[in-house]
């Protein structure tokens, strides 16, 4: 048993996982799919199809351009109806996008050609490939390509590998359910990636409000050298990257530009552990994922959703809304990004929909601030938001980062329990913005 | 699309712990002592609480009205100012006293510099600050002797503190006596236990934090015991000097306003521990017999720089970069 | 452009009020504003030097060097000082006793030296006289203002001589405002009244100025 340290601040919600018990079915074929090319961390994919083409399922319709980017593929089989700009859910603007009619039969590409049941027979570098060409990219939320979190700096060995079951976000229980469902599989595709690293050991961690994932968890790791399981306490946001690595390793990553690496440790999500895991067998890249779609809806579910479906296809699917809707979250209450509509897709990073209804919504006005240190107490960073709060508001930016604005991972749980209902993270947010924009025109004029 | 949908910066999700909601959970742990006051005071008590609370809540209202501000009645912290503030005087004071202090606490020390969020010392303990200045005799010679529901004595009596530090003709309550608050005193120093009630309640509910109280009570008891006997170190009655005056009032109720107290923890251990300390030179060594509420004062005024020196080891940073990298 | 000397007058009863408004002389103004007849003669001693040397200043200021122009002030400052001091000595004994060390420190009143460098040194004579008087009128009057309210508030009655008012205190007096910090509680909250009346009339004539 792994003994695990404490989180830094943090914050005991009510989970509401009223989907939990809810196995996971496919959502069926909407009538359009919408792939954007920007679905993950770093530098969009360029299309390869246009208007009128006819494509299958797995087949490449966005190509990975640079090093720290991923291939899109569609989802299932139909004709192109255009290659333009829709509205990104995330980017909150316009962003290019493969639209593709479905033609219902689902027809699979024949480049996608079933791999190998025997990970022994793969060396690292076929299943970085395997990544890279399956679009593979972390399915947490952040949506980090898995190829580049695979391929650590060979000077920063890596000792421990963790596998991210803890899901702190309320409501969302996509990675319960796949742990539940598919616990064998998701430790198939664990040991590719730690073997793809070199870790020597691997730990499962889960937070104990799940406790059939953990049995099934344990059960799948028993006999597998060097994997091992830790239950954690159930804290938000334990489920951060940063703050997994110093609840059950001890460890801290340094500030950004820091990553896991520099302390030898990779983190993937148990949802790319199992999309790994069927793009090694099947060779199918990742056109589907998990959902939870939950909070007002007739019947909370988690569905196989395949990428591109619109988020009003899924809420009609779980039932539809229940009484007047205030609030369509994609991602959980605390880091999700609130929708203005619902004809936008589901991306390679969609954890959930958690629909809010009117009177759930907090419109609060913000008060001023009454210092009471809570957003102080509960940052998992040990940030001060209330001072970065101040400066920020009063464009004070410089100060804001000696404060470390920039270290801030927008967790939520400062503004979550100020007493005053200020925007801190919104705060916090214009703060880096300003910042990097600042350094940007500074190395512009550097360079220039 | 016909639904009309929110879109608001995440967290989705907010406490529903408001500020009028802890304000009012101070306030609910003031009336153990507000009862406390009433059971040795008698109704006398009531009166002066209830004149400083509605001078304190007018004042703030017509204030805010006078300036054109939104009106903050609701939220309670002119309710716990007033309580504060008359928990702070003698039984027998005269009611204008209570209702010149509330108004001066919430006008000169809050209002004027921006209202709840903004003051930089505690209001109750500027007002109290004020009333000493302004009619020192009404607020050091009033006391009563405690008595049960009424019957109290229009004596005056030396408090524990006074006797200690050697005034004529009292002697020192029995410990009993000054853990339920049988003894004279001002309305909200007595009962020990009632102020404990309190105090409990909140760092139950997460309200305050426990290290403010807890290291001005205890660096209090620590240097009274090494100091207070003059002469002998070691051998001071440290019990009675933490049971005396109005130190577990201070400590529960106006050392830890947040507004005036570091927002980070370590900060708030430190300024407990200077509470402390200043509290003991006054008692031991100073003019005044009682120095709770100037080193709450001093300690309010020093707390913009607690927040500049007691800045968190951030995460991932080592000390020394902290130190390069940021102030 | 001629400055109108009425208004090289005038202002220093609102625009340039020196307590108020340049905040300069503050330590007579706390020190000696404990009652309404302390403040007057303070004040009447400051409009005295002050109009004795910003018209000397300004007389000489053509034959004054640049270099050597802070001890030619004070020099010129020290001389009507000293002439208030000895004549505050022989009839009112009892203010000078009052007063005490307030009236020599009036030669390094800033309020004096500060109208000497910045407006007698460059204005002529009656202007120098206009400002003088007014400056020295305006700050006497808040020194009124203040020691009214103070004594008023800190004795309850005001007392002049035998004459007092009201006969007997209304009410329990406030012993802190007699104090120092109830002098800077009075000065302060003078101030941010002052403050934001004028703001307002400037909002308005602003207003009315679009
Ligand atoms: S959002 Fe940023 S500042 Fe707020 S608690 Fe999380 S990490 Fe700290
Ligand atoms: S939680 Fe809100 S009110 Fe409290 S210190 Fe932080 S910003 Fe201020």
């Amino acid at each position: 048993m792994i003994r695990t340290r404490a989180l830094s601040g943090g914050v005991h919600l009510d989970d509401r996982k009223i989907s939990s018990g809810k196995p996971v079915e496919f959502a069926g074929i909407p009538p359009e799919i919408v792939l954007f090319m920007s679905q993950h961390t770093g530098a969009p994919a360029k299309p390869v199809v246009k208007a009128g083409d006819h494509v299958l399922a797995g087949q490449v319709v966005g190509e990975a351009q640079s090093f720290v980017s991923a291939s899109v593929h569609a989802s299932t089989s139909g004709t192109v109806k255009a290659v333009e700009d829709r509205y990104h859910p995330i980017l909150a603007k316009p962003s290019t996008a493969v639209v593709i009619e479905p033609d219902g039969k689902g027809e699979i590409w024949e480049g996608v050609a079933p791999g190998s049941d025997d990970i022994s027979t793969l060396s690292p570098e076929d299943i970085i490939k395997i990544a890279r060409n399956a679009g593979l990219v972390g399915l947490g939320g952040a949506a980090f390509p898995t190829a580049v979190k695979l391929s650590p700096p060979k000077d920063k060995p890596i000792d421990v590998y963790l596998l991210n079951g803890a899901e702190c976000e309320p409501y969302l229980t996509c990675d319960a359910r796949l742990m539940v469902e598919e616990a064998d599989e998701i430790v198939f595709g664990f040991t590719a990636m730690m073997k793809a690293v070199g870790a020597p050991r691997g730990i499962v961690c889960i937070e104990d409000n799940k406790p059939e994932a953990i049995m099934a968890m344990e059960k799948a790791i028993s006999g597998k050298p060097g994997i091992e399981l830790c239950v954690l306490k159930t804290r938000y946001p334990q489920g951060g990257e940063k703050q997994l690595i110093q609840v059950v390793l001890g460890r801290e990553v340094p500030p950004p530009p820091g990553l896991p690496f520099d302390v030898g440790v990779v983190v993937s999500n148990v949802g790319t552990a199992y999309s790994l895991a069927k793009a090694l067998r099947t060779g199918m890249p990742l056109v589907d994922r998990v959902v939870t779609v939950t909070g007002a809806v007739g019947s909370p579910s988690n569905f196989r959703v395949l990428l591109g479906t619109q988020v009003s296809f899924l809420i009609e699917k779980a039932g539809g809304y229940t009484g007047e809707p205030g609030k369509v979250i994609m991602g959980g209450p605390m880091m999700g990004v609130s929708l203005p509509r619902t004809d936008v897709p589901v991306l390679k990073g969609t954890t959930g929909i958690v629909v809010m209804t009117k009177d759930e919504v907090n419109l609060d006005k913000p008060l001023p601030c009454i210092r009471c240190g809570r957003c102080v107490d509960s940052c998992p960073l040990r940030l001060l938001p209330v001072w970065i709060a101040a400066y920020s508001d009063r464009g004070m930016y410089e100060e804001a980062e000696k404060y470390r604005a920039l270290d801030c991972c927008e967790c939520g749980v400062c503004a979550y329990r100020c007493p005053s209902r200020r925007p801190l993270v919104q705060s916090v947010r214009l703060a880096k913005q300003a910042i990097m924009e600042e350094r940007r025109a500074r190395a512009q004029k550097v360079s220039g | 699309m016909t639904e009309r949908l929110v879109v608001s910066p995440s967290p989705h999700w907010k406490t529903d712990k408001t500020v009028s909601g802890l304000m009012l959970d101070v306030v609910v742990a003031l009336m153990p002592a507000v009862l406390a006051s009433v059971v040795f005071f008698g109704w006398r008590a009531l009166t002066i609480i209830l004149t400083s609370v509605s001078s304190a809540v007018i004042s703030e209202a017509v204030y805010e009205k006078a300036v054109k501000r939104e009106v903050t009645i609701k939220d309670y912290s002119a309710v716990i100012t007033g309580i504060l503030l008359a928990m702070n005087m003698p039984p027998g004071v005269p009611l204008w006293m209570p209702a010149i202090g509330s108004a001066f606490a919430i006008v000169v020390a809050k209002q004027i510099f921006g209202g709840l969020g903004y003051n930089f010392v505690n209001p109750a303990l500027a007002g109290r600050a004020f009333l000493m200045a302004a009619w020192p005799l009404h607020m050091t010679r009033d006391w009563l002797a405690p008595g049960f529901f009424g019957g109290v004595d229009a004596t005056s009596s030396a408090t524990p503190l006074a006797v200690l530090k050697g005034a004529p003709g009292g002697t020192l309550p029995g410990i009993w006596d000054m853990l339920l608050g049988n003894r004279a005193g001002c309305l909200g120093e007595t009962s020990v236990i009632a102020i404990l009630m309190g105090g409990i309640y909140l760092i139950w509910k997460e309200v305050i934090d426990p290290r403010i109280p807890l290291g001005f009570i205890g660096t209090v008891f620590v240097l009274t015991w090494v100091f207070g006997k003059p002469g002998a170190l070691f051998q001071g009655n440290a019990i009675y000097h933490i049971l005396s005056g109005g130190l577990f009032l201070g400590a529960f109720f106006m050392a830890t306003d947040y507004v005036t107290s570091p927002v980070t923890s370590k900060g708030r251990l430190l300024m407990g521990i200077g509470c402390g300390v200043i509290t003991v030179l006054i008692r031991l060594w100073g003019g005044y017999p009682e120095g709770v509420s100037y080193s709450i004062l001093l300690m309010n005024l020093v707390t913009p720089l607690i927040d500049r020196a007691m800045v968190p080891r951030y995460y991932g940073w080592k000390h020394e970069a902290r130190k390069e990298k940021t102030l | 452009m001629k400055r109108s000397v009425f208004y090289d007058f005038i202002k220093g009863f609102i625009e340039e009020n020196p307590t108020f408004r340049l905040v300069i002389g503050m330590c007579p103004t706390l020190a000696v504003t404990t009652s309404v007849v302390n403040g007057f003669w303070m004040g009447l001693s400051v409009i005295f030097v002050l109009v004795f040397a910003n018209v000397f200043v300004s007389l000489l200021r053509k034959v004054t060097p640049d270099e050597i122009r802070l001890p030619v002030f004070v020099i010129l400052i020290a001389t009507p000082v000293v002439i208030v001091e000895l004549v505050m000595k022989a009839y009112l004994p009892a203010m000078y006793e009052i007063l005490g060390i307030f009236v020599p420190l009036i030669v390094v009143n800033c309020i004096i030296i500060a109208r000497a460098e910045a407006f007698a040194f460059k204005h002529p004579v009656l202007n120098s006289f206009a400002d003088g008087l007014g400056i020295g009128s305006g700050f006497t009057a808040n020194l009124i203002l203040i020691s009214a309210i103070r004594e008023f508030l800190g004795t309850g009655q005001i007392t002049v001589g035998s004459f007092r008012f009201p006969q007997a205190p209304l009410f329990e007096p406030a012993a802190v405002m007699l104090t120092p910090p109830g002098g800077f509680i009075c000065l302060g909250l003078l101030m941010a009244i002052l403050n934001v009346l004028l703001a307002r009339r400037e909002r308005k004539m602003k207003a009315q100025a679009v």
